[in-house]
C-alpha cells in the first residue's frame, strides 16, 4: 500500500547557483504517524513543509501524496487534505467565529457543511478556548490563543495531513503546552497525520514519534 | 464681439517667466533645493509644448490614419514607461500586458468618443481623436500606476494572510480578492472625486481652452461631460483589466506566491 506522503530524492536550492538547502532528501510518512523534524534555524525545516504543499516550487526530487506527485494535483485540493499552519497565526479582522468559518466560502470546499455554534462551541473547550466567545474579535486575543483558532479552523477543514511549522515557537510555555496537549491528542485519539518542525526539545509525553534532525542537507533519524 | 482668442507674442510668452521666477526666489530663500528642477521642468514645458505644436500641425496637414495611429502608439507606449518608473516591483513582469491593456482600451474609448458620440468623419481624424486619446491617457496612466502599486503593496503586506488562505484551501483568486479589489477602486477613486468636483471648485482644462479659443460655454461643457464620463470609463476598464492579469503575474503554477518582500 502507498505510504500517505513520500519524499524521494528532493533537492531545493533558493537559487539555481547556490548551495543547495537540501540534497537527496527521503521520507516516508504513514497514516497516523507523528513526525518530528528538528534542526537548527536555517536548517530548512519550515521550507520542506512549504515545498509539500507547494507554497514553494522545488526542481529535483519528488513528492508524492498517497502516490500522485503534488505538482498533478490542483493547489487547493492538495493543500486541503495536506494542511500547512504556519508559525504565526493570520487573522482576518472579524470575528471568532468568522476566522473559523471563513475557508467554507472557498470553492473548493462548497461540498462541505460548516458546523453550527453548538458545535464550534464545543471545538473551543477542547482547544482550552473555553473562555473566549464565537463573537469576540479575533485580532483582540493573544498570540496563544490565535493560534489555538487557527489550529481549530485547520481541522475544521478535515485535512488528512497537518504540517506545523513551529506551533509554539511565539507562545509562552503555558500556551505551548496546551498546542502540544491537543496535538497529541489529535494523533492519538483521532489518527491524525502530524508533521511537526521545531527547533526546540519538545518530546512528546502520550505518543511515540519518528524523531528526525535535518542536518548537514539530509534528514537522520534519532 | 471678436471670437478668436487674443494673441500672444514671443515677448508676452516670455513675460510669463515672472512666475517661475518667483518659484525660484521661494525655493531659495528656504533651501528646498529645488532650483535645478524648476529650471529643467521649465526648460522642458517650453521644449516639449513646442514641438508637439508642431508635430501636431504637421500631423494635422498630413491627414493619415497611420500616421494619427503610430503617434498614439507612442503616446501609450510612453505612458506605460511613466507608470513603470512609478512602481516599484520588480519581479513580476507586469510591463507586456499593462501597454497592452492601455493601448486596447485607451483606442476602444478614443475611437467610441471620437467616431460615434461626437461622430466625427473620418473617426480618426487627428484634431479630435488625438487630443481625446491624449487626455484618457494622460488621465488613466496616473490612476493605473495608483492601482499596481496599490496591488503590489497589499499583496506585500498581507503575504501571511493570502498564504493562510492558500493553505486552507483558497485558489489565488479567492486568496487575493480582497487585494484586487482595494486596487481596483484606488485607481477609480479620483476619477469619480474628478466628477464631484468638476464646476463647482475649478474649471477643468478642456473646457477652459474651448471658452478661452472662443466656443460657446454651453458647447464646451457638452463635450467636458463626455470627457468626463470618457475618462471614468476608460479608468475602471484599464485598471479592471491590467490589475486581474498582473495578480495572476503575482502567483506561479502551484498558486504559490511570488512576489517578493524585499523591493
Amino acid at each position: 500500500m502507498e505510504p500517505l506522503l513520500t519524499i524521494e530524492h528532493l533537492w531545493f536550492s533558493f537559487s539555481p547557483t547556490g548551495a543547495p538547502l537540501f540534497e537527496e532528501l527521503d521520507l516516508r510518512v504513514e497514516t497516523g504517524d507523528f513526525v518530528l523534524l528538528r534542526g537548527v534555524s536555517g536548517s530548512g525545516k519550515s521550507t520542506l513543509l512549504r515545498l509539500i504543499c507547494r507554497l514553494q516550487p522545488f526542481s529535483k526530487g519528488r513528492i508524492l501524496f498517497k502516490g500522485v506527485p503534488v505538482d498533478a494535483l490542483k493547489p487547493p485540493e492538495l493543500r486541503r487534505q495536506v494542511l500547512y499552519v504556519a508559525q504565526i497565526p493570520s487573522m482576518i479582522d472579524d470575528t471568532v467565529k468568522a476566522n473559523l468559518l471563513f475557508p467554507f466560502s472557498f470553492s473548493v470546499n462548497s461540498d462541505k457543511q460548516a458546523p453550527d455554534d453548538h458545535e464550534l462551541i464545543r471545538m473551543l473547550s477542547d482547544f482550552y478556548l473555553q473562555d473566549i466567545t464565537l463573537q469576540q474579535p479575533a485580532l483582540n486575543l493573544s498570540v496563544g490563543q490565535q493560534q489555538r483558532v487557527a489550529l481549530m479552523r485547520a481541522l475544521l477543514q478535515q485535512p488528512e495531513i497537518l504540517l506545523l511549522d513551529e506551533p509554539t515557537s511565539a507562545l509562552d510555555a503555558d500556551s505551548a503546552a496546551m498546542v502540544f496537549s491537543i496535538i497529541e491528542t489529535l494523533n492519538r485519539e483521532k489518527g491524525m497525520t502530524i508533521i511537526c518542525v521545531t527547533h526546540s526539545d519538545y518530546r512528546p509525553e502520550t505518543v511515540e514519534p519518528d524523531l528526525y534532525i535535518l542536518k548537514n542537507r539530509t534528514f537522520h533519524r534519532l | 464681439m471678436n471670437n478668436l482668442p487674443v494673441e500672444i507674442s514671443f515677448w508676452q510668452l516670455l513675460l510669463g517667466l515672472v512666475f517661475i521666477f518667483i518659484a525660484q526666489i521661494t525655493s531659495l530663500l528656504y533651501h528646498l533645493g529645488l532650483n535645478r528642477d524648476i529650471t529643467v521642468g521649465t526648460i522642458r514645458t517650453f521644449a516639449q509644448l513646442f514641438l508637439m505644436g508642431y508635430v501636431l500641425t504637421f500631423i494635422f496637414q498630413l491627414e493619415n490614419v497611420w500616421l494619427t495611429l503610430l503617434v498614439f502608439s507612442i503616446m501609450v507606449i510612453s505612458a506605460s514607461f511613466i507608470v513603470k518608473g512609478r512602481v516599484r516591483e520588480k519581479r513580476i513582469p507586469y510591463l507586456l500586458p499593462t501597454i497592452l491593456t492601455m493601448f486596447i482600451s485607451y483606442f476602444a474609448t478614443a475611437f467610441f468618443v471620437s467616431g460615434i458620440i461626437i461622430g466625427v468623419d473620418p473617426w480618426w481624424e487627428p484634431r479630435y481623436f488625438l487630443p481625446f486619446g491624449g487626455m484618457v491617457i494622460g488621465n488613466s496612466m496616473s490612476a493605473l500606476a495608483i492601482a499596481i502599486e496599490r496591488l503590489f503593496s497589499e499583496m506585500r503586506q498581507q503575504k501571511n494572510m493570502i498564504e493562510a488562505r492558500l493553505c486552507l484551501g483558497a485558489n489565488y483568486k479567492e486568496a487575493s480578492a480582497e487585494m484586487l479589489r482595494n486596487a481596483i477602486s484606488a485607481g477609480m477613486i479620483p476619477s469619480i472625486n474628478a466628477m464631484m468636483g468638476v464646476g463647482l471648485v475649478f474649471i477643468p482644462g478642456m473646457m477652459a481652452g474651448q471658452v478661452l479659443a472662443g466656443a460657446d460655454p454651453l458647447q464646451a461643457v457638452r463635450y467636458q461631460i463626455v470627457i468626463m464620463l470618457m475618462l471614468v470609463g476608460s479608468t475602471a476598464m484599464t485598471s479592471f483589466i491590467t490589475i486581474r492579469i498582473i495578480r495572476k503575474r503575482c502567483f506561479g503554477r502551484g498558486e504559490e506566491l511570488l512576489l517578493s518582500l524585499s523591493r
